[in-house]
């Protein structure tokens, strides 16, 4: 089977064109690389059936970013076949430094010429039988988003040869480059690198290349070379002017209009482009979660029917006890994805195809600076609001790790929806609101303190943002679903079994009275350290399932009749403490899995340690001071 | 002066980018290559990012970055 390799810079529409190869026949997967997932599927090309992978959008082979790294990583380690080059016809410049890298690999290759639309209407008309010549590869003009073109890529993707040309420059320069291959190549240096272009990385000073070099005897060849090239500017200079001759070669330019409001001039306006976001944000909380009661609801109702049900279907006590627990580990997720879960993860591909997050990350920038991360760790914190298993997942498009480790612990501190229940029905409910509004600037308080503290314990640096702040598009509804399906699917593999195996092993609890003990271990650090009656120890780990859970289970546990009775048991100081410890103390299972999964075992441990103590210490002080 | 002195709505021609930079390679590779001529469309406020156009296309910096670009104006 062949394997073909989808390369392009971040929104070339890499991932639209793969949708249009692989999206229907195949079932694509993710692969979850050491820190970024590709995406792997198969088709048909006529009879024969081939791979393609879509690998993460990077600008140059020589990485920036974690993302960039996995990329040229998989590209080096793979057995890849083809390569089909991605370039976004409307800024031909840039995309042709990354073709002419990817030559040097000198693997068969096509470069696909996308949104030959995007690029007339800016007035830019590119002859592409001319491209063709001049790079010596395969050219074919497509529209992803409109699937056209593409028959006609897959046929040359069959068809793909090695580039005719190597990139070619002044005869000074290559002969400064030969020398280090020479060099290189005497030395026998062990690297999955093509010499060449190990050499070319190394004169720019591309860090991991040249380390690499100076571990071998032709370091001094290496220097010497940086010092007559300038450092590797006249490498750099030459194969700019290269891209910028080859652009005049083939395009034409007509004049456009220009249009006389930019939509920008609003959006990242230094005081109405917050206040823009602000409104966007909140329109979309409030359509999720006034969409989303209702049929949480529904969802209850229809779980509590088939429990009714089992409990006349299923004979033993024990049996049932495990069958319930399954069933209500079900529900658990049904009630979190479909009515929450799927309506704001729709929302988030929207803002996402339509271009707006990277503008998001502009206006944020500066403050998110101050906890050690970037612009870009903002859509964890918007996610978090609504669930901390998405949130957990936006890391994923993290430059360094540890802005990663940083954000994943921030984003599971922010307030879920769940956890809002819990503030409402307690601290609102018993207290008045002006208590939840209080609790919520404590969070984002604490959220802050914890990021400028953790900005300086981590050790390591995360590189500033450089993005691209793309033209604003209109999706396609067929991408805005298949993008949501796969973050939902995340959440399905992950969190379902996760509250399934919680639920059975807690209904077990419960049927074999180890509730007691439970309560037994914690009453010491409950009533001693938090002033709390020792019986809610049973409801904090339950909480751990799922946190509303504190709230519906607590005046079981107390042994009163309902909610609002809980107030006579519990004094206002203790109703608070308890919130306070709820909103903070470890994440639940779900999330758990979820940071598992993109940061690692260690890291969730450790989280969830910090909660634990963060919780513990935030509700210590409020048990003091309220 | 670096960028980070720059007006907004300007033109100016990059001059180089100062050595100790760990973006300098990805300066270059989106184009930001000495004589190439940038506009500094929009500074977020409170010591945010810079928001850039070379070659037609616009791109976000961080205010670290922008201080290491020496640019001269046209």
């Amino acid at each position: 089977m062949k394997t073909v390799a989808l390369i392009g810079q971040p929104n070339c529409g890499k991932s639209t064109l793969f949708n249009q190869i692989a999206g229907y026949k195949s079932l694509a997967a993710n692969f979850p690389g050491a820190t970024v997932t590709y995406t792997k599927g198969t088709t048909y090309i006529g009879n024969e059936l081939v791979e393609v992978i879509d690998l993460p959008g990077t600008y140059s082979l020589s990485w920036y970013d974690d993302a960039e790294k996995e990329t040229v990583k998989a590209l080096f380690s793979m057995d890849i076949d083809v390569i089909v080059n991605i370039v976004d016809a409307s800024m031909l410049i840039r995309s042709i430094e990354l073709t002419l890298e990817l030559m040097a690999l000198g693997k068969p290759m096509v470069v696909a010429l996308n949104m030959i639309d995007e690029a007339l209407k800016k007035g830019i008309c590119i002859d592409v039988a001319k491209l063709q010549e001049v790079l010596g590869v395969k050219v074919v003009p497509i529209i992803a988003k409109k699937g056209k073109g593409i028959k006609e890529l897959l046929a040359s993707i069959l068809k793909a040869e090695k580039p005719r040309k190597r990139c070619v420059y002044t005869r000074k320069t290559e002969e400064a480059i030969d020398r280090l291959v020479g060099c290189i190549r005497e030395v026998q240096i062990q690297t999955r690198w093509p010499l060449k272009l190990m050499a070319i990385k190394a004169i720019e000073g591309f860090e991991p290349c040249v380390e690499e070099i100076r571990r071998t005897p032709c370091k001094g060849v290496l220097s010497q070379i940086r010092k007559e090239l300038d450092n590797g500017m006249v490498i750099i200079n030459e194969r700019h002017a290269l891209c910028m001759n080859i652009f005049e070669q083939v395009c034409r330019l007509k004049k456009v209009k220009k249009r006389r409001f930019d939509i920008d001039d609003l959006l990242m306006h230094p005081v109405f482009g917050y206040v823009a976001m602000l409104l966007i944000f909140m329109a979309i909380f409030y359509a999720v979660f006034r969409g989303g009661v209702p049929i949480e609801n529904l969802v209850v109702n229809v779980f509590d029917a088939v429990d009714k049900y089992l409990a006349t279907v299923v004979s033993g006590k024990l049996a049932f006890a495990i069958v319930k627990g399954a069933v209500d580990g079900v529900a658990a997720a049904m009630g979190i994805a479909l009515p929450y879960l799927v309506p704001f993860l729709f929302a988030m591909s929207l803002l996402e195809d339509i271009g707006y997050l990277p503008r998001i990350a502009y206006l944020m920038d500066s403050t998110m600076h101050r906890m050690g991360v970037h612009g870009t760790s903002v859509i964890s914190f918007v996610a978090g609001y609504g669930c901390s298993v998405p949130a957990v997942m936006a890391t994923r498009i993290l430059k360094s790790r540890k802005e990663k480790y940083i954000t994943a612990l921030l984003a599971s501190m922010v307030p879920c929806s769940a956890r809002t229940t819990v503030i409402m029905g307690l601290a609102g409910y018993f207290l008045g609101y002006g208590y939840v509004v209080f609790l919520y600037a404590l969070n984002l308080l604490v959220i802050l303190i914890t990021g400028v503290i953790l900005k300086r314990l981590l050790p390591g640096v995360s590189p500033e943002m450089i993005i691209d702040i793309p033209p604003y598009r209109l999706p396609t509804l067929k991408s805005l679903l298949l993008k949501t399906w796969q973050k939902v699917k995340d959440f399905v593999y992950l969190a379902i079994p996760m509250l399934i195996v919680g639920s059975v092993v807690l209904t077990l609890i419960n049927y074999f009275r180890f509730d007691a003990y439970i309560n037994a271990v914690f009453a010491p650090f409950l009533s001693g350290i938090l002033g709390l009656p020792a019986s809610v120890g049973v409801v904090l780990i339950f909480g751990i399932l799922k946190k509303e859970l504190t709230l519906i289970m607590l005046y079981q546990a107390l042994g009163v009749a309902g909610i609002a009775a809980v107030g006579n048991v519990l004094t206002h100081q203790q109703i608070l403490t308890f919130t306070v410890f709820v909103m903070f103390y470890i994440p639940c299972i779900a999330t758990i899995a979820a940071i598992n999964k993109e940061v690692g075992a260690r890291v969730s441990t450790l989280i969830v340690i910090a909660t634990l103590f963060i919780a513990t210490l935030l509700a210590l002080f409020t048990r003091v001071v309220f | 002066m670096r960028l980070t002195e720059a007006e907004t709505e300007k033109r100016y021609r990059v001059v180089s980018i100062v050595g100790g930079c760990h973006a300098r390679d990805r300066l270059l590779k989106l184009g930001l290559i000495p004589g190439v001529i940038v506009e500094l469309k929009r500074k977020a406020p409170m010591r945010g990012p810079f928001m850039i156009n070379v070659n037609g296309s616009d791109i976000v910096i961080g205010r670290g970055i922008a201080s290491k670009i020496e640019v001269e104006s046209v």
